[in-house]
């Protein structure tokens, strides 16, 4: 892997990878890297979820026609060009996203942490946090197993604000989509820089003989860890162990990276340019670095499990280079007036564009015997519809990719009253090789996408 | 082996094994002063009071708030284990007198004092046991923490913001014990972060170059000195301290600041560009000028988009942190008599004007190059103690003595706990893993990146004592005690002098506790209550944070962002070093401002961005304490308004200590002005309409009129005397108990008006961050105690801050659940 670590400003680091970094893995460096060569005939499909906060205007969101026969409304129409790999789900619900009884407010967070989990979290500011396992970890769990990183788990805002969460829930709740367990949330990263390095490295020398040299000390240190971090954990009381045993699961988590690593390391990367700088300045210049990031990832089968939460639900992110002064969760309590509901809207397509850059780029990048968008399982919705009420039902959810051959698109789907938000996940999961039981409030696989 | 029981009046009891003088000590202490009330026997009355304002509202049947008053026992307050916290909640309610609530008949003033001061005593004397809380016995070192622990293990800063992810947060601070998690992603990054670190301290001189960048904010207005770490006569650009890794050549690269099309600025004119290391000048480079000269030659191609395409300069520069600064010379006064429009940085005017002066966009740093070696620098000092001798035996017995002396200090420090020969034998295993790869510095290296994982050193650990009971006391032992007392005041790992009293058992020996409290408060490393404190409990991080609207305040530039963290920054610091009243955050006539707050404030004859003490007085009194400090004015606001219901809540959680409870579901927001056509309306027309609702009317009757008495400050903190809507400003209002208010002087004396209140509030927030974990309903006898000492001492901070460290949440432990 050759990383030289070239001093380019974030400009030409975005060109630097659209024209250095295609060609030569389009020219069957993919498939030298990639599991998939070498294991079955049908490629693995790549499960990708991506979340909007704080609702959508439903009208410019959801078309008019059901079926096959539709228009894109004015939201969703950047994504137009692929529309015969765009479906769009209307419909789902999400009962854990209700409050319980005299629960109150809070409608965001469990927004957010029931999105992929369908488990109602608990309601507490801190010690004894609670949702559930989420769908993208259950994926990850198995098809996360080939590839150095099992998932990767992205973002856009900080998570840095005081007093921006609801109160009496802890800031963990909203600050990621991600469970690896009920009891074990995963931070999101937002800096370009440190994607990079988690998926590259961070050294200078990366010839096969310093990478081999560099999993020999890293094997050292991870084997002494192991050891200490276990004896450390039997000095404290079970109940006390919580924090210790996370840490040694990410130790033994990185031990099979390291393995991964070492049997891959004769593998030739072409240069990359290493993103420098910090956060770019504006929504759609970090949106699209990020994109172009995990493209990157997919590109190089370092993960086929990414989750990006693009915003962060009570998100107060202005978009003055939209003409959009007003915060965004101010404005999604419109109170229907057709001012900031025009605002709302153009915020939402905003977010799709990017979305749809992204999209753009994996039907660009060829990968097996398609495109990197033929073998992709995406998910992009919020768990809110309407967020000046803070409805959970009618979800705004899109699928979009071709699931290697198992998904369908060029359709709008209208599902029944109360069918869960859950149900379609099982059958992602399903798609993507993950058939699992039950996820959270889940009754059963959707029917509608049952027919590829 | 015997149970020792101790009954005191303030620790009725404390029963536990061995160590019986140091308990007997610690025992004494904890119950040394006492209850400022005698036990006032009225319950009749008391039981009178609540009845009649109370139980009409919190009783079995109607049971609001899910709080019933009815059938508790008044005769035994406090001593029924199960009614502690209900009564708990009571006194928080009655001495906020955000109970009853406004508008219900309520008691006197003295009648308040009396019920409250009654029932506080009977709860505090008792207390059957003295709990202590369990502070989780596993607790990671947050981002700001470790950063701090690198400082002062290896005397090197290091930016953990690129290298760690930010953590997560509860109560309000982010070193809360049970929310620091851990995942891969982290873990990761903390192998890595070793590996730089370590790197970085010991120096590699194999290192390949790399490339930093450090950027100029693009609202930084670049029209004069920016920076007390740029030359007198300087203007705009930046100072940026750097940890240069190891002796050689680096080169730095300028880029200028350009239009939003892309365009350099201001190349009419010939600007000098100064490259300075550690003050002194390295290179002055030049842009711009006439085009040709006087004959008529041409003196530079037309380059308004490339001028700064080989602006870099190469310099020898020796390991270690120093000052790197790129700066234009001032022409200011050569230049003096063209008056160029002036355009606030933010708009749209300014993105595209080329005539302005040109600014530093930002400086890549590259290297090192032709590198002659580690160098001297301040870690390599503090790591290497030693040297084995020359032409000693790799790996052998001089160096071993040698690497086992290093290792032995390092692990020390790093642990906060004496080192046991097996730490020591596993460190050396490391040290031989590298030396068979390097020279000795190599091997002492890779020791290091194994130091920096080791879960000894990534989280604090907090141990029962063999055979604890369940559930039962204990005094934590002096290690633990030092690495609390560091953390809480210092965000960092004990120095050598907290760790040897730790190690002889000398901390709760008479006086030390105190003088240790003394002697960090009075360290530079006391900086960090400012930074992570006050930076979270003032919500100050959020200045980096907010995004005002820049058409609404197309002048909040970068340079006034700052100012304004860097006021409050000033005051809180002040506030401590002086060892002033609590109080004073509310009343303090002293101030911080350079030229462009002090522009921003209105207050004349400041000049240059040099920060200087001024004394808030005549007009600019509303400006006293905290409430007048535009940092704390601009969190609490909204992108394009001030929100009065955001100051209130702020208030109520953060000065008061009452926090409100969430709005209840399907509220409608405030409705906003638009361009319907409708005239705009005045946020306190907006929400007088909001407050016609029942469901919303109980808490904003309490929340808003702390937030409308600061409405002359807009939302970012400028005085006005018109709203956005072009109405005049009404501060006027009555709090939840009846005081009148009508701007930020009556609203800060109204809040000190019972000022153990405020006081309150300030020890829970300080004892919250102190301990990492959540104050509970048990730790508030511990509280009173602490605000009731801290009177007598005029509520200074050393007062407050000794009597946590003296408290018994922060002395005791409560043992394992059964």
């Amino acid at each position: 892997m050759i990383i030289t670590k070239m001093a380019l400003p974030r400009r030409t680091f975005l060109r630097g990878v659209g024209a250095t970094l295609a060609l030569p893995l389009l020219d069957g460096m993919v498939p030298a890297l990639s599991a998939m060569r070498n294991t079955a005939a049908r490629p693995q499909a790549r499960l990708y979820v991506g979340y909007v906060p704080n609702g959508v205007i439903m009208d410019q969101w959801t078309p008019a026609a059901e079926g096959r026969d539709f228009i894109l409304p004015q939201t969703l129409a950047p994504l137009a060009p692929f529309q015969d790999q765009v479906t769009v789900v209307s419909g789902l619900e999400s009962e854990p996203m209700f409050p319980l009884p005299g629960e109150g407010t809070g409608d965001h967070v469990r927004a957010a942490s029931a999105f992929l989990t369908g488990v109602h979290p608990k309601k507490t500011e801190g010690p004894d946090i609670r949702g559930g396992t989420s769908m993208d970890q259950i994926a990850a769990a198995k098809i996360g197993q080939d590839t150095q990183l099992t998932s990767l788990e992205l973002a856009l805002d900080p998570n840095e604000l005081i007093g921006a969460c609801e109160a009496g829930w802890s800031c963990a709740y909203a600050n990621t989509l991600s469970w690896r367990n009920p009891t074990t949330p995963l931070p999101m990263e937002n800096q370009p820089r440190a994607v990079f390095e988690r998926l590259f490295g961070d050294t200078d020398d990366t010839s096969q003989a310093a990478r081999l040299a560099r999993i020999r000390e890293d094997r050292s240190i991870l084997d002494s860890l192991v050891h200490e971090v276990d004896s450390f954990r039997h000095t404290l009381a079970p109940a006390d162990r919580d924090k210790v045993n996370q840490y040694l699961d990410a130790i033994r988590d990185i031990e099979r990276r390291i393995r991964l690593a070492e049997l891959q390391s004769h593998v030739e990367l072409p240069e990359l340019a290493r993103p420098t700088g910090g956060i770019p300045d504006t929504f759609a210049e970090h949106a699209r670095l990020m994109f172009d990031l995990q493209l990157l990832a997919l590109q190089t089968d370092m993960t086929r499990v990414i989750t990006f939460m693009m915003s962060r639900e009570v998100s107060p992110r202005t978009y003055p280079e939209l003409g959009i002064p007003d915060p965004h969760h101010g404005l999604s309590h419109h109170q229907n007036r057709p001012v900031q509901m025009e605002k709302l809207a153009k915020l939402n397509r905003h977010h799709i564009e990017q979305f749809a850059y992204f999209v753009g780029r994996l039907a660009e990048t060829p990968d097996g015997d398609g495109s990197l968008l033929d073998h992709m399982m995406m998910l992009y919705g919020c768990g809110i519809s309407d967020g000046n009420q803070h409805l959970h039902m009618n979800l705004p959810i899109l699928l979009v990719g071709g699931s290697a051959g198992r998904m369908r698109g060029g359709r709008h789907v209208r599902v029944a009253d109360e069918t869960p938000l859950t149900n379609l996940q099982l059958s992602l999961l399903d798609k993507v090789g993950v058939p699992t039981e039950k996820l959270g409030d889940s009754t059963g696989q959707l029917k509608h996408l049952s027919d590829v | 082996m015997a149970y020792r029981c101790f009954r005191t009046r303030i620790v009725p009891l404390v029963c536990t094994r061995g160590v019986p003088a140091v308990l007997a000590w610690a025992l004494l202490a904890l119950a040394a002063g006492g209850p400022g009330a005698a036990l006032a026997q009225s319950t009749q009355d008391d039981r009178a009071l609540l009845t009649r304002y109370c139980v009409g509202c919190h009783n079995d049947r109607t049971l609001t708030a899910g709080v019933s008053l009815q059938g508790v026992d008044f005769d035994r307050v406090g001593e029924h284990a199960g009614e502690v916290e209900l009564w708990e909640k009571v006194i928080r309610k009655l001495r906020t007198r955000a109970m009853p609530p406004a508008g219900r008949p309520r008691p006197s003033e003295a009648q308040y004092e009396g019920v409250v001061a009654r029932l506080e005593t009977a709860i505090d004397a008792a207390a059957a046991d003295p709990n202590p809380g369990r502070r989780p016995a596993v607790h990671r070192l947050n981002r700001a923490e470790y950063a701090n622990a690198i400082r002062d293990l290896l005397a090197l800063d290091v930016d953990t913001r690129a290298l760690l992810p930010a953590d997560d947060s509860g109560y309000g601070f982010d070193n809360i014990a049970d929310v620091l998690s851990v995942s891969p992603m982290l873990t990761e990054r903390y192998l890595s972060a070793a590996r730089k670190i370590s790197r970085l301290a010991v120096g590699d001189p194999n290192l390949a170059p790399s490339t930093e960048i450090f950027t100029v904010d693009k609202y930084l207005k670049q029209d004069a000195r920016v920076s007390d770490d740029l030359p007198f006569g300087s203007r705009g650009g930046l100072a940026v301290r750097h940890t240069f890794p190891v002796d050689g050549e680096y080169v730095v690269r300028i880029y200028l600041a350009r239009t939003y099309d892309g365009r350099l600025r201001g190349l009419a004119n010939r600007h000098e560009l100064e490259v300075r290391l550690d003050g002194a000048l390295v290179e002055t480079l030049t842009v711009g000028g006439p085009l040709l000269d006087a004959s008529g030659a041409e003196q530079r191609r037309d380059y308004r988009n490339s001028a700064d395409d080989a602006q870099e300069v190469r310099f020898t520069v020796p390991a270690g942190p120093h000052m790197l600064a790129v700066t234009f010379v001032d022409q200011a006064a050569v230049l003096e008599g063209m008056r160029r429009p002036h355009y606030a940085v933010t708009s749209y005017e300014y993105a595209g004007d080329q005539s302005h002066d040109p600014g530093i966009g930002r400086i890549e740093l590259r290297g090192p190059y032709n590198v002659t070696g580690r160098g001297d620098t301040p870690s390599r000092r503090a790591i290497f103690s030693c040297r084995p001798p020359a032409g000693a035996v790799p790996s052998g017995p001089e160096e071993v003595a040698c690497a086992r002396e290093i290792l032995g200090a390092l692990g020390r420090r790093a642990f906060r706990r004496p080192l046991d020969g097996g730490d020591l034998d596993m460190l050396l295993r490391f040290f031989h893993l590298g030396r068979e790869g390097g020279d000795f510095d190599a091997g002492i290296e890779m020791a290091l990146r194994r130091v920096l994982v080791s879960p000894d050193f990534l989280f604090r650990r907090e141990r029962d004592p063999e055979g604890a009971a369940p559930g039962a006391p204990y005094l934590v032992g002096e290690h633990e005690l030092a690495a609390r007392l560091s953390f809480f005041l210092w965000s960092s790992i004990p120095d050598d002098e907290l760790l040897d009293l730790a190690d002889r058992g000398a901390l709760r020996e008479p006086g030390v506790l105190e003088a240790q409290v003394e002697r960090m408060l009075a360290d530079p490393r006391a900086a960090s209550l400012v930074d992570n404190f006050g930076g979270q409990w003032l919500y100050l991080r959020n200045m980096a944070l907010v995004a005002p609207d820049p058409y609404a305040f197309a002048d909040f530039d970068a340079n006034l962002r700052e100012a304004m963290a860097r006021e409050m920054e000033l005051f809180l610091d002040r506030q401590i070093r002086r060892d002033r009243s609590v109080l004073e955050l509310l009343t303090s006539d002293e101030t911080f401002v350079n030229q462009r707050l002090a522009e921003h404030y209105g207050i004349s004859n400041v000049y240059g961005n040099h920060f200087r003490p001024v004394v808030l007085e005549g007009g600019l009194s509303p400006r006293r304490g905290l409430l007048g400090k535009g940092s704390l004015l601009t969190v609490t606001s909204y992108a394009h308004r001030t929100s009065p219901v955001v100051r209130g809540k702020w208030l109520l959680e953060n000065i008061l200590g009452s926090p409100p409870p969430p709005p209840p579901a399907d509220v409608p927001a405030l409705a906003e002005n638009d361009d319907s056509g409708e005239p705009p309306r005045s946020v306190r027309e907006r929400l007088e309409v909001h407050r016609e609702n029942p469901a919303c009317a109980g808490c904003h009757r309490v929340m808003d009129p702390l937030g409308f008495a600061l409405e002359n400050f807009d939302a970012i903190g400028r005085w006005r005397t018109l709203t956005e809507a072009g109405t005049p400003v009404d501060a006027a209002g009555e709090l939840a108990d009846g005081t009148p208010v009508d701007g930020p002087e009556s609203l800060a004396a109204a809040l000190l008006k019972r000022p153990e209140s405020f006081v309150t509030t300030v020890t829970e927030k300080l004892m919250t961050y102190g301990l990492g974990r959540g104050v509970e309903y048990y730790d508030a006898p511990a509280v009173r105690r602490v605000v009731r000492e801290a009177a007598d001492d005029d509520y200074r901070w050393s007062a407050i801050v000794a009597g946590i460290a003296r408290s018994v949440p922060f002395q005791l432990r409560r043992g394992p659940a059964s």
